[in-house]
C-alpha cells in the first residue's frame, strides 16, 4: 500500500524555512551548499598537495605566506600529512556523499516516486543537522595546536593511536566521523522506507527511474555498513581516550595486546561497499540521463537494475583485496581475488546497456548528457584499471603506489564528480526555477575532462613507475627522479582542473538569480518531477499521481500527441492493432 | 623567499628525464619480477582492447546518432532475446578474456613462486627486518647461524645481500605499520607490530638500489629510505666477514633492546 503525507501550511519565517526545515527540497539544498563548500576546501587541499609534489620547497603562490607563515609559504611535512589525510576524508564524506546522496537523494526520491516528502521529515532534518555538527568538528580540528588528523583517510592504527598521533586531531576526526555516521544512518533509513512505502500508486519497483534504484541500493549499503565504520572508530576512540588496546600490539604496546589488522578488517568491510555507496547514485543517474538525452528507452532496463543489485551484493564480499600486503592466509587471499573478479560480469552488463542505450538513439548533447557520457568514459578507465589491483601479484607491486591513487580517483572522484555535475545541470532548473548557461557548462565540461584525465592518468603512470603514496618529497628516492616531469605535468593538469571549476561556480550562482526562467519540463522528460512546476510547490503534488508507464518512454512510433515522450502518468501508447 | 618563477616554468620536456620516462617501471633485478611485469602487460593489452571497444561505441554512436544526423531514434527496450544474448556474451567475454585469465595466472604465480618459500636445503640467506619510525634495521645471523644471539650483525638503513641466492625476509615493526618495499623486485609486504610477515627474493644484478617504506607511517614517512646493496658472491662473503668482526666489539649486548630479534624456527 502507498502512504501519503497530510499537508501542512508552508513555513514563513527565515528560520523555519531554511534552517529547521522539514521540507526535503530545502534539506537537499542545504546538503548541496554544504557539499559544494567542502568540495572547495578539499579541492584547495588537493592543489596544496600537488604543488608540493611538483615544486618541492617552493612557496605556494598567493596564499602560501598567509597559510604557512613559519616556513615562508612552503607546505611543511606535518601539514602535508594532514592535508592528504583530510583531503580524502573531506572529499569522500563531506563533499561527494552530501552532494550525491544528501542533496540529490533528498531532492529526487520524493519527486521521482510521486511523494510529498520523505517518510520521516524530522529525521531528515536531524540528518542534516548532525552532518553540520560533524563538519564543524572536522573544521575545528584544523585549528588545534597540533593540527588535524594526519594518519591518512584510512586512519590505520597504530599510527592513528597515541603511539603515532598524539594531540587531539585524530580524536576529533574519530568524533566527526562517528557523528557523520549517525547522520548517514538516519538518511539511509529514511530513503529506504520512503522508496518502499511512498511510491505513487501504480509504480512498481521496475517502474522506478534508475536514479532511484541507485539511491535505494546506496541507502541499503549505508544502513548496513556505516554502523560497521562507526564501531571501528568508536573502538579507536576508546584506545585513544580510555587506554584500551583493541588495536595495539608489538613493542610499543605497554599493556595487553590487540591487533592493528583488526581495524583494517573492520574499516574495509565498510570501505569497499563505500566505493559503491558513492558510485551507485551516479550509475543510476547516468543510466537515466543517457536514455533521456538519446530520446530512446533505457536499453535492458531490468538487466541494468538487476546487475546494479548484483554489484551491491558482491560488494559486500570482496573487501579483502585492500589487504593483500598484510599477508592474510593464502585461502583468504585467493578467495578475495576470485570474488573481486566476479564483479566484472554485472559491471560489463550494465556498461553494455549504457552503450546499447545510445545506440541508434537521437542524441542531444546538452550539458547533463555531456557529463553523463564523460562518466561512461572515466568509469570505463576506472573499472578496467581496478583489475590490476584485484589480482594479487600485480597488487603486490602496485599496492600503496600512485597507481592505486589514480585508479580510485577515476572511479570515486572522476566518475562520481562528473555524475554529480550531470545531476546538477539536469535538476538545477527544477530546483531553482532557472536554467544554467549552456556555454559555460560546456567550457566547464571540457576543462574538467582534460584536467582530470591528465591528473588521474598521470597518477597511474607514476604509480607504475614505482612512486608510492603519501610522500612529502618523493624525489629523495633515486628511482623516482625520472618521474619529476610527469609529476609536474600532473600538477599543471590539476591546476587546469581547479581553474575549470570557476565557470561552474560562476554559472551556478549567476544562474540562480539571473538565469533564464525554466519551464516546467525543459528537457522534455517523462518522469514525475517534470510534471510539476519549476520549482515545485510546497508538498510537491497537489494530487498524488498515478503511474501508468515506465520512466523511459521515448520515441514510441505510435505516439501522436506531438511529443516524442510520454509522462509516467500516461497510459503506454500501443500500436493500432495491439 | 620570493616565488621562483624559473622553477615553475621549467619545461618538463627539456630535463634529463622526459615525460615518457615515467612509463617505465624501475629496473627489474630479481628472478621473479618479470612474472609481475608480464601480468601487468597482459592485463594492459586486454584493457586496451576492451577500452577501445568502449570508445568505439561511445564516440562512434555519439557521431552516428547525433540528433541532427539521426532524428528518428529506434524504439527498443533492449529486452529482445537477441539483445539480451549479446549483452550476456559481452559480460562473459570480459570475464573470461580478462578476469578468469589473470586470476589463474596470478594464482599460479603465487602458488608456484611467491608463496613457495625457500627450503632449508636451498640454504637461503635469512634476514630479520625491523621497521620503526623512520628507519629500517636488518639483522643477519653471525657465525653461529642463529638469530638473536650476541654475534648477530645489525645494520641500520643498509641491506647487504648476494646475487644468485634465495633470500628470505621475516619482517616486523616496533611502532606503527610500515611496508617493506623493494621497487626493483616488484614486491612489498607490510611490517606489522605484533606480527611477523615474510617475503622472499632472488637477486640477479649487483648494484645499489632503493628500499622504501610504502605504508604511511607518520610525518617523516618519506624519509624512511634504505639502501639495498647487492654484492657478487665473493664480495658478499667479504662484507659478512668484516661485519662479523666489527659486530664482536660493537654489539651492545648488555642492552636488552639489542635482542629485538627472534629464533628463526620453521616458518
Ligand atoms: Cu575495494
Ligand atoms: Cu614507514
Amino acid at each position: 500500500m502507498t502512504y501519503v503525507h497530510a499537508k501542512h501550511d508552508a513555513p514563513t519565517t527565515f528560520w523555519s524555512k531554511y534552517i529547521v526545515s522539514y521540507d526535503h527540497k530545502v534539506i537537499a539544498k542545504q546538503f548541496l551548499w554544504y557539499g559544494i563548500f567542502f568540495l572547495g576546501v578539499g579541492g584547495l587541499m588537493a592543489l596544496l598537495i600537488r604543488w608540493t609534489l611538483a615544486f618541492p620547497g617552493q612557496p605556494f603562490p598567493v596564499i602560501g605566506h598567509m597559510l604557512f607563515p613559519h616556513t615562508d609559504g612552503v607546505v611543511p611535512p606535518d601539514t602535508y600529512a594532514m592535508l592528504f589525510s583530510l583531503h580524502g576524508t573531506i572529499m569522500i564524506f563531506y563533499a561527494i556523499t552530501p552532494i550525491l546522496i544528501g542533496a540529490f537523494g533528498n531532492y529526487c526520491i520524493p519527486l521521482m516516486i510521486g511523494a510529498r516528502d520523505m517518510a520521516f521529515p524530522l529525521l531528515n532534518m536531524l540528518s542534516f543537522h548532525f552532518a553540520a555538527l560533524s563538519g564543524l568538528i572536522l573544521l575545528a580540528s584544523l585549528f588545534l595546536p597540533l593540527g588535524g588528523a594526519a594518519a591518512g583517510w584510512t586512519s590505520y592504527p597504530t599510527l592513528s593511536t597515541l603511539i603515532g598521533s598524539p594531540g587531539l586531531g585524530q580524536t576529533f576526526w574519530c568524533l566527526a566521523i562517528f557523528v557523520l555516521g549517525i547522520s548517514s544512518t538516519m538518511g539511509a533509513i529514511n530513503y529506504i522506507t520512503t522508496i518502499i512505502s511512498f511510491r505513487a500508486p501504480g509504480m512498481g519497483y521496475f517502474d522506478m527511474p534508475l536514479t532511484i534504484w541507485g539511491l535505494w541500493l546506496t541507502a541499503i549499503l549505508n544502513a548496513i555498513f556505516i554502523p560497521v565504520l562507526g564501531a571501528g572508530v568508536l573502538l579507536l576512540l576508546f584506545d585513544r581516550l580510555f587506554g584500551t588496546t583493541f588495536f595495539l600490539a608489538g613493542a610499543a604496546a605497554t599493556s595487553g595486546t590487540g591487533d592493528p589488522i583488526l581495524f583494517q578488517h573492520v574499516f574495509w568491510i565498510f570501505g569497499h561497499p563505500e566505493v559503491y555507496i558513492l558510485i551507485l547514485p551516479a550509475w543510476g543517474i547516468v543510466s537515466d540521463l543517457l536514455s533521456f538525452f538519446a530520446r530512446k528507452p533505457a536499453f535492458g532496463y531490468k538487466a541494468t537494475a538487476l546487475s546494479m543489485t548484483a554489484v551491491t551484493v558482491l560488494s559486500t564480499l570482496v573487501y579483502g583485496h585492500h589487504m593483500f600486503t598484510t599477508q592474510m592466509s593464502p585461502l583468504l587471499t585467493q578467495t578475495f581475488m576470485t570474488l573481486t573478479m566476479t564483479i566484472s560480469i554485472p559491471s560489463a552488463v550494465f556498461f553494455a546497456n549504457w552503450l546499447g542505450t545510445i545506440w541508434r538513439g537521437s542524441i542531444r548533447f546538452d550539458s547533463p548528457m555531456l557529463f553523463a557520457l564523460g562518466v561512461v568514459f572515466v568509469f570505463g578507465l576506472g573499472g578496467l584499471t581496478g583489475l590490476y589491483l584485484g589480482t594479487v601479484t600485480t597488487d603486490l607491486y602496485l599496492h600503496d603506489t600512485y597507481f592505486v591513487v589514480g585508479h580510485f580517483h577515476y572511479t570515486m572522484a572522476a566518475s562520481v564528480l562528473l555524475g554529480g555535475f550531470a545531476a546538477t545541470y539536469f535538476w538545477f532548473p527544477k530546483m531553482f526555477g532557472r536554467m544554467m548557461n549552456e556555454t559555460w557548462a560546456k567550457v566547464h565540461f571540457w576543462l574538467t575532462m582534460i584536467g582530470l584525465n591528465g591528473v588521474f592518468f598521470g597518477m597511474m603512470v607514476v604509480g607504475w613507475g614505482g612512486m608510492h603514496r603519501r610522500l612529502y618529497n618523493p624525489f629523495v628516492y633515486e628511482f623516482m627522479e625520472k618521474l619529476i616531469p610527469m609529476n609536474t605535468f600532473i600538477t599543471w593538469s590539476a591546476i587546469l582542473m581547479g581553474i575549470g571549476q570557476l565557470p561552474f561556480v560562476y554559472n551556478f550562482i549567476h544562474s540562480m538569480f539571473y538565469g533564464e526562467k525554466a519551464s516546467e519540463n525543459p528537457w522534455q522528460v517523462g518522469t514525475l518531477e517534470w510534471t510539476l512546476p519549476s520549482p515545485p510547490i510546497h508538498y510537491n503534488f497537489e494530487e498524488i499521481p498515478v503511474v501508468k508507464c515506465g520512466p523511459h518512454e521515448f520515441g514510441n512510433p505510435n505516439l501522436n500527441n506531438g511529443r516524442d515522450f510520454q509522462y509516467q502518468t500516461e497510459e503506454l501508447v500501443k500500436g493500432p492493432q495491439a | 623567499m620570493m616565488f621562483d618563477l624559473s622553477r615553475l616554468m621549467m619545461n618538463p620536456w627539456k630535463m634529463n628525464a622526459g615525460l615518457l620516462d615515467a612509463f617505465y617501471p624501475p629496473k627489474d633485478i630479481s628472478t621473479n619480477g618479470h612474472l609481475i611485469d608480464f601480468l601487468f602487460y597482459y592485463t594492459t593489452a586486454m584493457n586496451i582492447f576492451f577500452f577501445t571497444l568502449v570508445c568505439l561505441g561511445l564516440f562512434g554512436f555519439s557521431y552516428l546518432y547525433h540528433h541532427k544526423r539521426h532524428p528518428k531514434p529506434y524504439y527498443t527496450h533492449g529486452n529482445k532475446k537477441k539483445q539480451i544474448l549479446i549483452t550476456t556474451l559481452i559480460g562473459l567475454a570480459v570475464f573470461f578474456g580478462i578476469d578468469a585469465t589473470i586470476t589463474s595466472i596470478s594464482n599460479q604465480d603465487l602458488v608456484n613462486t611467491f608463496w613457495k618459500f625457500p627450503t632449508e636445503e636451498e640454504k637461503p640467506v635469512k634476514v630479520e627486518v625491523l621497521a620503526q619510525q623512520w628507519m629500517w634495521t636488518f639483522r643477519h645471523p653471525g657465525e653461529d647461524g642463529e638469530f638473536n644471539t650476541a654475534d648477530d650483525i645489525l645494520v641500520n638503513h643498509d641491506l647487504h645481500l648476494p646475487v644468485n641466492r634465495k633470500i628470505e625476509f621475516r619482517i616486523t615493526s616496533k611502532d606503527v605499520i610500515h611496508s617493506f618495499y623493494l621497487p626493483n623486485t616488484r614486491l612489498k609486504v607490510d611490517a606489522i607490530p605484533g606480527r611477523v610477515t615474510r617475503m622472499w627474493v632472488e637477486l640477479t644484478e649487483p648494484g645499489v638500489y632503493d628500499i622504501a617504506c610504502a605504508e604511511m607511517c607518520g610525518t617523516h614517512h618519506y624519509l624512511m629510505k634504505g639502501r639495498l646493496i647487492v654484492h657478487s658472491e665473493e664480495d658478499y662473503l667479504a662484507w659478512k666477514a668484516e661485519a662479523s668482526r666489527i659486530a664482536k666489539y660493537e654489539n651492545d649486548t648488555d642492552n636488552p633492546e639489542f635482542y629485538w630479534g627472534w629464533k628463526w624456527g620453521n616458518n
